[in-house]
């Protein structure tokens, strides 16, 4: 059986494909700036 | 420092350097140094990736930001999580696919040579400049610590790090950037954790948030279109990410990291681990530095952080006049903290009316203060005072020499070193890597053996090294260390990020048009820096030009037909 080319595999467990590897970062992001804006907002 | 601190500084830069050379002993193969085994770990990849960037200057810099302005300056990361998954998906997978040794041979297998010798000569123009601002920000260090004068204090820890990147080499010092930045990440944490303890008691987390706030420290995100405001939602996300595009995708010294990869799937795994904790790391380090802020609101800190520098002009002319300055910012001072105890006492009993009385006397006593800041440093820059531009810089140090428990200190030290020489070695390298590989062997001796082309590149590096010493000598700096870096970043970036991007993407334009655009592009962000836009707009109008003219200069070519595209891709 032929192994998964070089760039397809990521080894993550939820994360198979670097399309989720990448939304998942993406996500992240955005919750972060998301708490930011709270704390802007509370704290202006 | 006592005898405990400098034991512990002096121990390991002497255990560091050793290790490295031990490392590295006897290593002539030129595949093996200019890229290490390339059995490297994801982790080790990330780490080295945020080690290189996360140099001394953040370390030291930052929390002064945080000081004087607060959280803002998050904002400046915000493309960065962009900027490294288009690196991961697009620019990754081509650097490896050709196996090159530095970012601009593929400029060259996809142009021709000139381009690529203007890509690497840009390259060594900026970093080469950007490299003495990383000597001078441990020689800050150094001249507080030692009551050192700056310009002798960058000689010394400048040829230090020539000495330590020539004889021990790259390899080993990228070894051991993970222990590097695990030693900053429990330096920071457990200063974080003295400030809170050294907050004033009944002083709460909420009560701290809300001091700051009320000295707009926690301003993080700026929605405003204004592009005359330095950190905004918007010069982050694109100005930001055209920088993090530039710096991680094109800059050799970031490169090198993470083509030394055992795999794509390690490079990659690499950069996403920056991609999602860049962010939250740069957010802790502005925080503490707000921190520092409140807690300096309760305790006097210096009129002016720098105080080798007061102290050396407060014993001339302009003594009288200092002393005036420093007398009136206690006086101030001791007013401020008086009306916050009595801010923190109403809030507490619920009495809105007193609560906002306090706050506004103590706002009005905090300008004040301020006011006896600002003249300080007007004088000091009247007597021609050298780094009197701003003191923000000394603000960290001063707390953990002031205020952290010896030991402590030297660990705190110890690890500010630590990072200004790996991302000092990392970056001398790839300026010696670049000058060997893109212009050396490219353009002078061609066919010679490794163990020469291993010597020349410690002979560039060497070269570098004087060069960033006496760029750090001459460096007179009207910005934050961290501000200044990423304005020279900005000036020098946009152009070859340019090229770049139209050698990835427009297969069409090729080697002739590209470089003339790329140098009419570099000249009109020249021009930007007399305008009042923002630093960080400057990578992407540097880069749309270049693309642009690009394909205006392709266009013309194709009409006179003395030239094309040269069709062959990677």
């Amino acid at each position: 059986m032929k192994s998964p080319p070089d760039d397809e595999s990521t080894g993550l467990p939820g994360l198979r494909t670097w399309r989720r590897v990448y939304l998942f970062v993406l996500i992240v992001f955005v919750a972060w700036v998301g708490l930011l804006t709270v704390l802007t907002r509370m704290y202006s | 420092m006592n005898a405990l601190d400098y034991l512990i500084l002096v121990g390991s830069m002497l255990a560091i350097a050793a290790y490295g050379m031990w490392r590295t002993r006897g290593k002539s193969d030129f595949n093996t140094y200019m890229k290490g085994a390339r059995e490297t770990r994801w982790l080790t990849i990330g780490l080295s990736v945020m080690a290189t960037q996360a140099s001394a200057i953040t370390f030291l810099s930052t929390p002064g930001q945080g000081y004087g302005s607060g959280l803002g300056f998050v904002q400046n990361y915000f493309g960065a999580p962009f900027a490294l998954i288009i690196i991961a998906a697009v620019f990754l997978p081509i650097y490896r696919r050709l196996k090159v040794y530095t970012a601009y041979e593929y400029l060259g297998h996809r142009f021709d040579s000139k381009t690529r010798l203007l890509g690497a000569g840009m390259f060594l123009l900026q970093r080469g400049l950007g490299a003495g601002l990383t000597i001078y920000a441990p020689a800050i260090v150094l001249s507080t610590v030692m009551g050192w004068r700056l310009d002798a204090t960058i000689i010394c820890s400048g040829l230090l790090v020539v000495v330590y990147t020539v004889t021990g080499g790259c390899e080993a010092v990228s070894l051991t950037q993970k222990y590097q930045i695990g030693i900053i990440f429990v330096g920071m944490i457990a200063a974080f954790i003295v400030l809170l303890a050294k907050l004033p008691p009944g002083l709460g987390f909420a009560d701290t948030l809300a001091l700051a706030g009320g000295f707009h420290k926690l301003g993080a995100v700026d929605f405003s279109l204004n592009v005359d405001r330095r950190y905004t939602v918007w010069s982050g996300l694109l100005g930001g990410m055209f920088l993090a595009l530039s710096y991680f995708g094109t800059d050799q010294s970031q490169v090198q990291r993470y083509l030394s990869g055992g795999s794509l799937r390690e490079s990659r795994l690499g950069l996403m681990f920056n991609a999602v904790f860049k962010i939250p790391m740069q957010f802790f380090i502005l925080l503490l530095g707000v921190l520092i802020f409140v807690f300096y609101q309760f305790e006097r800190p210096p009129v002016y952080f720098n105080q080798a520098a007061w102290s050396h002009e407060a014993q001339r002319g302009s003594g009288d006049r200092l002393r005036a300055l420093d007398a009136d910012f206690t006086a101030a001072h001791s007013e401020e903290r008086r009306q916050l105890h009595a801010w923190l006492d109403a809030r507490h009993s619920g009495n809105g009316a007193a609560e906002a009385a306090a706050r506004a006397a103590s706002e009005a006593a905090q300008r004040q203060g301020e006011a006896a800041r600002t003249e300080t440093k007007a004088v000091l820059g009247r007597a021609g005072s050298r780094a009197t531009a701003n003191d923000s810089d000394y603000v960290f140090i001063t707390f953990i020499l002031d205020y952290l428990p010896h030991g402590l200190i030297g660990l705190l030290v110890t690890a500010f070193f630590a990072a200004a020489l790996s991302s000092k070695a990392g970056e001398l390298n790839a300026l010696g890597s670049t000058t060997t590989v893109d212009f050396y062997r490219h353009v002078v001796r061609r066919g010679a053996g490794d163990a020469h082309y291993v010597a020349a590149s410690r002979w560039f590096t060497a070269f570098w090294g004087l060069v960033a010493i006496g760029f750090a000598l001459f460096a007179h700096l009207a910005e934050n260390l961290i501000q200044a870096v990423n304005i020279l970043g900005s000036v020098f970036y946009g152009a070859p990020l340019g090229l770049f991007l139209v050698a990835f993407f427009l297969k069409r334009v090729g080697g002739t048009a590209v470089f003339w655009a790329a140098l009419a592009a570099q000249a009109l962000v020249f021009a930007l820096c007399f305008t009042s836009i923002s630093y960080l707009w400057y990578n992407l109008i540097g880069c749309a030009a270049c693309i642009l003219f690009s394909l205006l200069l392709q266009g013309l070519i194709g009409m006179s037909g003395t030239g094309g595209a040269r069709t062959a891709t990677p």
